[in-house]
């Protein structure tokens, strides 16, 4: 493996991003020993792995020597990659922002250090995406410059990502659980895919990005499991209900992270990744059910701890079959995958009227009652979900056409002045000063 | 040689592992341990989990092996790969289950420039000794010491 950093002002002006966006940073730093102590330390730097596959994997060039430069592929094919590598690094500077929304909020100090140091290796995949833009030339396929392609990726909030799940706030910790579960199993699917990259840079960046996300899936399934442990001893915390009504918050944006479901079939022919956005959704859906399986097992043994494991999967197999109860244990005591169609705003569902548990709805009243019923309250009363009712109701009224709903985004709610970094501030600095600090440097536009 | 088993995949350790894993502990040693289970999870995770395997077979796990590189340790300055944890499910033991997951470990350790691979076992442990030695590990002269600690002393 080899380790670079980028140039000085461009790393500075991450570090300045991490200074705001990440303010615990140094907290993990020194306390690293504490929870990690045979890890190696936190380092922000990008990492490429040596000894990958050499030849194009998949595609129309399949078999052919993989590209190292951008200026090799052809143009609609860079075109792509650019695409996916801003989105990529918006994905990762955009997670952070929205896990320091609650990250005070845990309850239990080792589960929120796990997602601190979860948060720090986003910085550093963000990091790994702004190598990848600054250490080749993509003038054939964007006018930006170095700059203005990096200052663009740190000037996102939420609410300007590139993608959907980037943009919604989370509001308590369960939402820094399910998250890292929900959202980043998707991006282990991308980095997965992306191994392949007949760009070669791409494909090297991944198996790092990929150990470390195991980690991420992790600290967020642990407390999952520990919650539904402590809803089972009935403790008052968070009950499973909680937990469905935040997974029926992510899964629907994880699914969309995928693209729609009829397209990925040209990123497979210019040898991108290796399926189809659909092919690669299913077995996600599977792996999601598997995790609810695994988090209702947990439940039932904690709630009937003289069952052996074969009577606990009997249990929880009759409770599924027939939505009954079984042992005093409910089907709704349970969490349950939601239907890939409930509440999609892209893709082949958008705006049908899809229940959670894919039933179908007359109309967009009861509709939204179901959502009602089946959401975060707090997720309710978010920017998120009205732009998702309003864009339902144009579209119902004949206002939109389904083209334009699916392609409106939330609107920029941020406005300057709320927070010490508002809307002027540049994060690149212009103009390299020799001797300043690294933190004074991004600023003054 | 033992006799093997088709349709088994040997690949790295998932989250979604953790119920198959603990109900395989749970049916050798007897009692069931999620929360350790869990801290190991978040342990091999993060530590190098291509270090860690398991073997699949019909959609459940069957066996699993946790390890790492380390180095620097009791004088041992070479980069070693450290066998930690593992287990077969009772069911599905001797059909090269174990050697398959230690084998692919192993060479995980050889590509990432380990010369050495080492793991301890209760000399109580018979059974794994017999499994060890089968795939070529041999007593190493390094012995573990052990006094306990009680307070006041
Ligand atoms: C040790 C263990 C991993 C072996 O798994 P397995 O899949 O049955 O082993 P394999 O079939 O791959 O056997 C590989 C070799 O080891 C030998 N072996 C395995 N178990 C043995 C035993 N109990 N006695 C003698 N030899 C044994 C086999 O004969 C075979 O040798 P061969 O290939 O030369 O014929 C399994 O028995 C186990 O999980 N034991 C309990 C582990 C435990 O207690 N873990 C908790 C502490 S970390
Ligand atoms: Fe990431
Ligand atoms: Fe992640």
């Amino acid at each position: 493996m080899t380790k670079t950093h980028l140039p000085a002002k461009f790393h500075d002006a991450v570090v300045k991003w991490q200074q705001t966006f990440l303010p615990d940073y140094d907290f993990l730093i020194e306390n690293w020993d504490k929870y990690f102590p045979r890890d190696r330390q936190f380092e922000l730097c990008a990492f490429r792995e040596l000894g990958i596959c050499n030849e194009v994997e998949c595609g129309d060039a399949e078999g052919e020597p993989k590209r190292t430069k951008a200026a090799a592929l052809h143009p609609e094919q860079a075109g792509h990659l650019l695409g996916a590598i801003r989105a990529q690094a918006s994905t990762e500077f955009g997670s952070i922002q929205q896990h320091q929304l609650t990250l005070a909020r845990a309850q239990n100090e080792e589960e929120q250090f796990w997602i601190l140091r979860m948060m720090a290796e986003e910085l550093r995949h963000g990091y790994q995406m702004l190598h990848l833009l600054l250490d080749d030339d993509w003038s054939s396929v964007t006018d930006a410059s170095s700059e203005d392609l990096v200052e663009e990726t740190l000037s996102m909030r939420t609410g300007s990502h590139i993608l959907g799940a980037f943009n919604v706030d989370f509001d308590s910790f369960v939402d820094n659980a399910v998250f890292c579960a929900l959202i980043d199993r998707v991006g282990k699917y991308q980095l997965n895919m992306q191994r392949v990259s007949a760009y070669k840079p791409m494909a090297e960046s991944m198996p790092q990005m990929l150990r470390e996300e195991a980690f991420h899936l992790a600290a967020g399934v642990v407390p999952l499991r520990r919650w539904m442990e402590q809803a089972a001893r009935e403790l008052p915390y968070v009950s499973t209900s909680d937990i469905q009504k935040t997974i029926n918050k992510w899964f629907p944006r994880g699914l969309e992270m995928f693209g729609d479901e009829r397209g990925g079939g040209t990123n497979v022919r210019f040898g991108l990744k290796p399926m189809k956005n659909l092919e690669a959704q299913d077995l996600y859906i599977e792996e999601v059910g598997k995790l609810v399986r695994d988090l209702n097992m947990r439940y039932i043994r904690a709630r009937i701890p003289g069952l052996d494991l074969a009577q606990a999967e009997q249990v929880l197999n009759r409770i599924l079959a027939d939505r009954g109860t079984d042992q005093g244990i409910a089907w709704e005591d349970l969490v349950h995958l939601p239907d890939r169609a409930f509440f999609r705003r892209r893709g082949v569902p958008a705006f049908e009227l899809a229940g959670w548990q894919g039933e179908s709805f007359e109309d967009l009243p009861s509709y939204l009652e179901h959502l009602r019923r089946h959401l975060p309250d707090a997720y309710r009363a978010s920017r998120d979900f009205r732009h998702y009712v309003e864009q339902a109701q144009k579209l119902t009224g004949g206002e939109v056409t389904l083209r334009e709903a699916v392609s409106a985004m939330p609107g920029l709610r941020r406005v300057g002045g709320v927070c010490p970094c508002s809307k002027s501030v540049r994060w690149v600095a212009e103009t390299p000063q020799s001797g300043a600090a690294a933190g004074d440097s991004g600023s003054a536009a | 040689m033992s006799e093997t088993l088709a349709d088994v995949r040997i690949r790295c350790l998932e989250d979604t592992d953790l119920g198959h894993i603990t109900g395989i502990d749970e049916k050798i040693g007897g009692s069931y341990r999620p929360e350790v289970w869990e801290r190991r999870m978040a342990y091999y995770s993060r530590r190098d989990p291509d270090a860690s395997v398991v073997a699949e077979s019909g959609g459940r796990v069957i066996g699993f092996m946790f390890g790492e590189i380390r180095s620097g340790e009791f004088g041992m300055e070479e980069p070693t790969g450290w066998i930690e944890v593992l287990g077969v499910d009772p069911d599905a033991r001797g059909k090269a289950i174990g050697r398959q997951l230690a084998e692919s470990i192993m060479d995980y350790f050889r590509r990432s420039g380990a010369t050495t691979v080492r793991t301890m076992v209760d000399a109580e442990m018979v059974g794994i000794e017999r499994f060890f030695e089968s795939l070529g590990f041999e007593p190493a002269s390094l012995r573990p010491f052990v006094k306990k600690l009680s307070e006041g002393a």
